[in-house]
């Protein structure tokens, strides 16, 4: 859909997909009783639908669906009654001094506001789970006094630097990219990615950098017009800053890549090069709400995720979170091992409710209306795409069955800033690794990773690789390979990419035996960093 | 079911622009959302791109042609498509096929067959996978409103000058 047809309707979008920071309208049509099925209709701010927005009206109905509070006891699972089991809850929490609350940070900000205050009410520490690298972003970009632009201003542009492969990442942004494209054939697009994925396809220019800490390194030497550090290779960024100086309105476009510590400076290199361009930046971030849950979560006075797994609590309560896939399994079980009463609150079975002594149904975020924060200056205020199921309640409704539910987030404030210095790229032999977070493949934890459609799509966890390191490993596409790393072994299937540079690979983000190669330690300086892995036949 | 012969010539085709393409799979999940997980929209990896296959609707399909069971028809809006109960999953049509569209599902026993989404043609919509498509490299269009952008239509895809020029 073009931009014209975009605006085809003057209504505001009655619920938006907060999978990613595009946050794209979303549409469902009953297709029969109990049926819906997405509605790509053209309007408001529409301008299509990724893969991922597809998947949300398959969730709703999804047959694993929690639609009972129970308790997992001695004698198998109990189910109860919701109002009791919302009591015993709060009870558990008020009934000890070590208590906590983890909540997902893709639920609306007043809802992650309600859970902080729910926490206080109860003495309880609280904290709000966003991916490592969304949150290492914001809180590198939020008060570096940037100017921040949305990915629907980008057809203004007449210069850009993207960061991270955009396109494979947040394709919906693509659209506004290539219209601006379209009027400017010969704007400036200089692209700098881990891999030389698809955006690079479409680049004027593109360097490949190392994961991690090469991102920035590459960004420093555009700003500071030396590249000798990064070799031969990178020769011409020397010169992008001059290509993007000459543009009235240059834009960089930044999506977090991999890394916590690697990508505050990132973010640290983006404000500096975007201060001296008077470049707008436009942040995209895995976690629609990212921006609204970092801000509301310092507004709360919330801790650490990692601050409060590395300290266990004696009684954790987990609202729509799936800590242990979602960050480093190993050391998160470990943790909720230790916890004496675990209780879950969520849409969907998975590895922390199956841990949990008491588990309540709750709808999902886009169940319920709310607000979230895009990104800075985009409130975007969403209803229900769907009415959750019969019986199943909103996390605020079961807030309010034990006195809490209603509040309101704090956004104004940016989060204070946060920088870190790059470890630079691992020491040691052996092929450097990273997470991948394919756009469809995206079971690392979220939403939707429970749905068919990108099982049906790659079912396995695979392994990119450079067709010169498969050779050299004795391996192929698609044979089976062993990952030897610093945290263990993980078996995955061999997928050789053009686009993969020598020495470097990715791994399926989906899932946790994958993850636990790593070895990452919460609260560690190197966690959610690259490292060094070797790979074999099986 | 209308005769191959009289069907009128279907207008509009879903077509690709090779160049606005980034193989974000959108096409595919929609439609595999649209018609019962069956997956209309294929994609295959020519190796510097991943792209989408979408049925070129053929004046002459072979697919009809071949189908022992009458299940690949061509109606009267020239649209080719398939009568879900008639398919017998025998994988005719898929040999046939000249272009590698069609596929055999395994699971359901049944062939996909984009169909253009007539449902969503009648209330004046475009078929899914081009209504998803972020970057319009899918279009439902005319050959004349392709060519009003001075391209032409090649096969299932558009060429031409073209604004966006992806280095293959």
């Amino acid at each position: 859909m073009s931009s014209s047809a975009s605006s085809q309707s003057g209504r505001p979008p009655a619920s938006r997909c907060l999978l990613c920071n595009v946050g794209c309208p979303v549409r469902v049509m009953r297709a029969g009783p109990d049926q819906y099925l997405p509605d790509y209709v053209p309007h408001a701010g529409y301008a299509g639908l990724c893969g991922r927005g597809s998947v949300l009206v398959e969730l709703a109905d999804h047959p694993d669906r929690l639609r009972d509070a129970h308790r997992h006891g001695s004698e198998g699972r109990e189910v109860l009654d919701l109002r009791a089991a919302a009591a015993e809850m709060a009870e558990a929490l008020r009934g000890t001094d070590s208590a906590a609350v983890i909540v997902d940070g893709n639920y609306d900000v007043d809802t992650l506001a309600a859970v902080g205050a729910f926490a206080k009410s109860v003495k309880a520490k609280w904290a709000v789970s966003v991916p490592p690298s969304d949150e290492a972003l914001v809180r590198g970009l939020d008060s570096s006094g940037c100017r921040f632009i949305g990915p629907e201003a980008l057809e203004q542009a007449d210069a850009m630097l993207l960061i991270g492969d955009v396109f494979a990442t947040h394709p919906v942004a693509a659209h506004w990219i290539l219209e601006a494209k379209t009027r400017q054939p010969r704007m400036p697009m200089l692209v700098v990615a881990a891999s030389a994925g698809v955006t690079a396809d479409f680049a004027s220019a593109s360097f490949q950098a190392a994961p991690g800490a090469g991102l920035a390194a590459a960004v420093a030497a555009v700003r500071t017009g030396n590249a000798s550090a990064l070799g031969p290779r990178a020769k011409g960024l020397a010169a992008w800053k001059d290509q993007l100086k000459k543009a009235k309105q240059p834009v960089i476009v930044v999506a977090a890549d991999a890394g916590r510590a690697s990508v505050l400076a990132l973010a640290a290199e983006v404000a500096g090069l975007a201060r001296e361009l008077q470049a707008a930046v436009c942040p995209l971030t895995t976690y629609g709400n990212a921006w609204g849950a970092v801000r509301a979560a310092a507004a709360g006075g919330a801790a650490g995720v990692e601050d409060i797994l590395k300290d266990p609590p004696e009684a954790l309560l987990v609202i729509g979170a799936d800590v242990e896939s979602a960050l480093a399994p190993q050391a998160v079980a470990s943790a909720l091992g230790s916890v004496l009463t675990l209780v879950y609150i969520g849409p969907m079975p998975n590895r922390t409710s199956r841990r949990a002594g008491l588990v309540l149904p709750a709808a999902f975020a886009f169940e319920q209306s709310g607000r979230a924060l895009l990104g800075p200056g985009r409130e975007a205020a969403f209803e229900p795409l769907l009415a959750p199921p019969a019986g199943v309640p909103t996390v605020r409704e079961i807030l309010a069955l034990v006195g809490g539910g209603a509040a309101k987030a704090d956004l104004a404030s940016p989060v204070a800033a946060a920088t870190a210095r790059a470890n630079g790229e691992p020491k040691g032999e052996g092929l450097l690794l990273v997470l991948a977070n394919d756009p469809v493949h995206f079971a690392d934890g979220s939403l939707t990773r429970e749905a068919r459609w990108p099982q049906a799509v790659i079912p396995r966890p695979v392994l990119l690789l450079a067709e010169e390191d498969a050779e050299a490993a004795g391996l192929a596409d698609g044979r089976r390979a062993i990952i030897q790393g610093p945290g263990g072994r993980a078996e995955v299937e061999v997928v050789t990419d053009a686009g993969q540079a020598r020495g470097q690979a990715r791994a399926s983000a989906a899932f946790p035996a994958v993850r636990d190669v790593f070895g990452w330690k919460l609260g560690g300086p190197d966690a959610f960093e690259p490292v060094r892995v070797r790979v074999g036949k099986v | 079911m209308a005769d191959i012969a009289t069907a009128k010539p279907i207008e509009k085709r879903v077509v690709l622009d090779l160049d606005r393409c980034i193989g974000c799979k959108s096409c595919m999940a929609a439609c595999f959302y649209g018609h019962k997980e069956l997956h209309g929209v294929e994609f295959v990896d020519i190796g510097p791109a991943l792209l989408p296959v979408v049925c070129r609707q053929c004046a002459d399909p072979a697919c009809v042609e071949t189908c022992p069971a009458e299940a690949m028809v061509r109606d009267a809006e020239g649209v080719v498509a398939r009568a879900m109960f008639h398919c017998r999953s025998c994988g005719s049509c898929v040999r046939a096929c000249p272009f590698g569209v069609l596929s055999l599902q395994i699971v359901g026993h049944q062939i996909a067959k984009c169909d253009l989404c007539q449902d969503r043609l009648a209330r004046g919509l475009e078929p899914r996978c081009v209504a998803v498509c972020p970057t319009r490299a899918l279009r439902f269009a005319t050959v004349a409103e392709i060519e009003a952008d001075g391209l032409t239509i090649l096969g299932g895809r558009v060429a031409g000058e073209h604004p966006i020029r992806r280095r293959l």
